[in-house]
């Protein structure tokens, strides 16, 4: 078995930041995680993957969706992450939303009915 | 559109008054009992979609947090859609614990009471010992029921005063039709937050705001030049219900890269399809209540059903917006974004995340304000709110609120 924590090939340089935000699983996490964040810390992760997007998806669109292999699913995970990096980064400049409590937690449920 | 601003509906035109309203409606808990007492045990309340309930033996359960209620809504064998307490007849225990299911009877984990779909009683274990009990009469307690638009609505009156269509009032007529059943995939945000309940509520029956609170999220798309105040156009009452029209800047084109990467994907929700537009297949675009002047860079009609509820058809979905009071300082919003349908591709659920997170942040932001604007009502210096010309939906909403707290037919 491979080591369920390694990315695919070829993105081995994002592992810092899979080691962040490929361990979460849900958006609520993930809004956490931007709150908890430096804006420095957002900002490298951002740069080093907004460039990416085409390119994790072209690699991630091999795979069924519903059963992409451990570090695909890591790669993906990692790549939700910049789901709210991105609203710190391109539109807040900060990592929470201004006047908002911290650390401020929204539950988020997908349907399952459709 | 030549001159939008004709169009702008302010309070004189509505010969609204209250333009001064006390804070004590906002900060007492003698207040908040005859909300729930006056308005909320009288109206009829939106709790969910027929589509949550496809098939017979399909049930969910939903809190309605303002009166502690625990309701069971499930299609039985016939296909009817029915309410109930969720409240065994023995004992009183909120027997289904599943938030949602299928399943023909519904056991009690405590004694195994059993009842049918339709509430009924089937059967009582060691039916000896209760012979004081007529099983006919003990199914669950029953909520009157009834639907609009595929939208269910319970009202908890023991007779309900009215009929949904009459507490309607003609809302129901002007958008009948909609294609809410268009968009049947639903993602859904809650939170709890230390403000009053009607603070949200006039927030989003007002666009005087947008371009400030929302600077840096919604006013680029949506505030346009000729309306910088985002006055809503249009403004139309029926009865405590009301719709306004609102615009949007068809030419805003994000240049963040991370964001432009998701409208290459699949159109956030409120983004304008304008294949979609041209071809007639743009949802709620062509309905003729919605957007009635026509105006070429249409964003929204903002449907304010009383006492709880905005609903914001938008190019591909819908946007749904729920406020329940817990107490006079604590309440519970709930946020529907109804899409066309699931994400077929990892590029769509990335794109819906991505859309799911922007629409959450302008809440979290009409939610930060609510809530600081409660600290200030609650400091005491203020005894009254002002209600602007610009803010004709604050006034109406609080001219009905106070109709129904004095008891006023609804
Ligand atoms: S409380 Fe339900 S069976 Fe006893
Ligand atoms: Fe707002």
């Amino acid at each position: 078995m491979a080591d369920p924590q390694s990315l695919p090939e070829g993105f081995e340089g994002l592992a810092p930041f899979a080691a962040v935000w490929g361990q979460l699983h849900t958006q609520e996490e993930r809004y956490l995680q931007r709150q908890q964040s430096t804006m420095t810390q957002i900002r490298d992760f951002y740069d080093a993957t907004a460039p990416r997007l085409d390119e994790i998806f072209c690699h991630l669109e091999q795979f069924p969706m519903d059963a992409l292999p451990d570090a695909e699913a890591l790669l993906y995970r990692t790549a939700l992450g910049l789901t709210e990096a991105a609203m710190a980064v391109e539109v807040f400049g900060q990592p929470c939303v201004p006047y908002a409590p911290f650390p401020h937690k929204m539950a988020i449920q997908w349907s399952e009915h459709c | 559109m030549a001159d939008i601003s004709k169009h702008m509906t302010k309070a004189c035109d509505m010969s609204l008054g209250n333009a001064f309203v006390p804070v004590e409606y906002y900060t007492s808990p003698d207040y908040f009992r005859r909300e729930q007492d006056m308005i909320f045990r009288r109206a009829w309340l939106m709790v969910g979609r027929m589509d949550e309930v496809p098939e017979p033996g399909d049930y969910i359960v939903r809190e309605v947090p303002t009166l502690k209620a625990n309701v069971v809504i499930a299609r039985g064998k016939d296909g009817q859609v029915r309410a109930f307490h969720n409240a065994c007849s023995h004992r009183g225990v909120a027997l289904v614990c599943q938030p949602r299911g299928n399943t023909m009877t519904f056991r009690c984990p405590y004694h195994a009471w059993l009842y049918r779909i339709d509430g009924s009683l089937s059967a009582i274990p060691g039916e000896q010992d209760f012979p004081h009990v007529d099983k006919a009469a003990n199914g669950l307690a029953g909520i009157h029921l009834d639907t609009w638009g595929g939208f269910i609505f319970l009202n908890f009156a023991q007779e309900p005063e009215v009929s949904l269509s009459q507490f309607l009032a003609g809302l129901d007529v002007m958008l009948d039709g909609a294609p809410f059943e268009q968009f049947p995939f639903c993602i859904r945000v809650t939170d709890e937050i230390d403000c009053n309940w009607k603070n949200l509520v006039n927030a989003f029956n007002e666009g005087y705001h947008v371009a400030v609170l929302h600077n840096k999220t919604l006013r680029p798309a949506v505030v346009p030049k000729d309306n910088p105040h985002l006055h809503y156009l249009d403004v139309k009452q029926f009865g405590p219900h009301s719709t306004g029209t609102v615009q949007r800047n068809f030419d805003y084109n994000p240049d963040a890269p991370a964001l432009t990467w998701v409208y290459a994907q699949m159109l956030p929700t409120s983004a304008p399809d304008l294949d979609a537009i041209k071809q007639g297949r743009a949802g709620f675009h062509d309905h003729p209540g919605i957007n009635r002047l026509k105006i070429e860079n249409f964003g929204t009609e903002t449907i304010t059903v009383f006492p709880n509820i905005s609903i914001q058809p938008l190019a591909n979905g819908y946007l749904f917006y729920q406020f329940w009071p817990i107490s006079e300082r604590r309440m519970r919003t709930e946020v529907r974004i109804y899409s066309r349908h699931a994400p077929r591709t990892l590029r769509e659920e990335y794109a819906m995340a991505s859309t799911l997170a922007a629409t959450r942040d302008v809440v979290v932001e009409d939610m930060a304000m609510s809530r600081l604007q409660q600290i200030g009502m609650e400091s005491g210096g203020k005894t009254h709110q002002q209600f602007g010309q610009n803010e004709p939906l604050l006034r109406m909403f609080t001219r009905d609120y106070e109709a129904y707290l004095a008891g006023a037919a609804m």
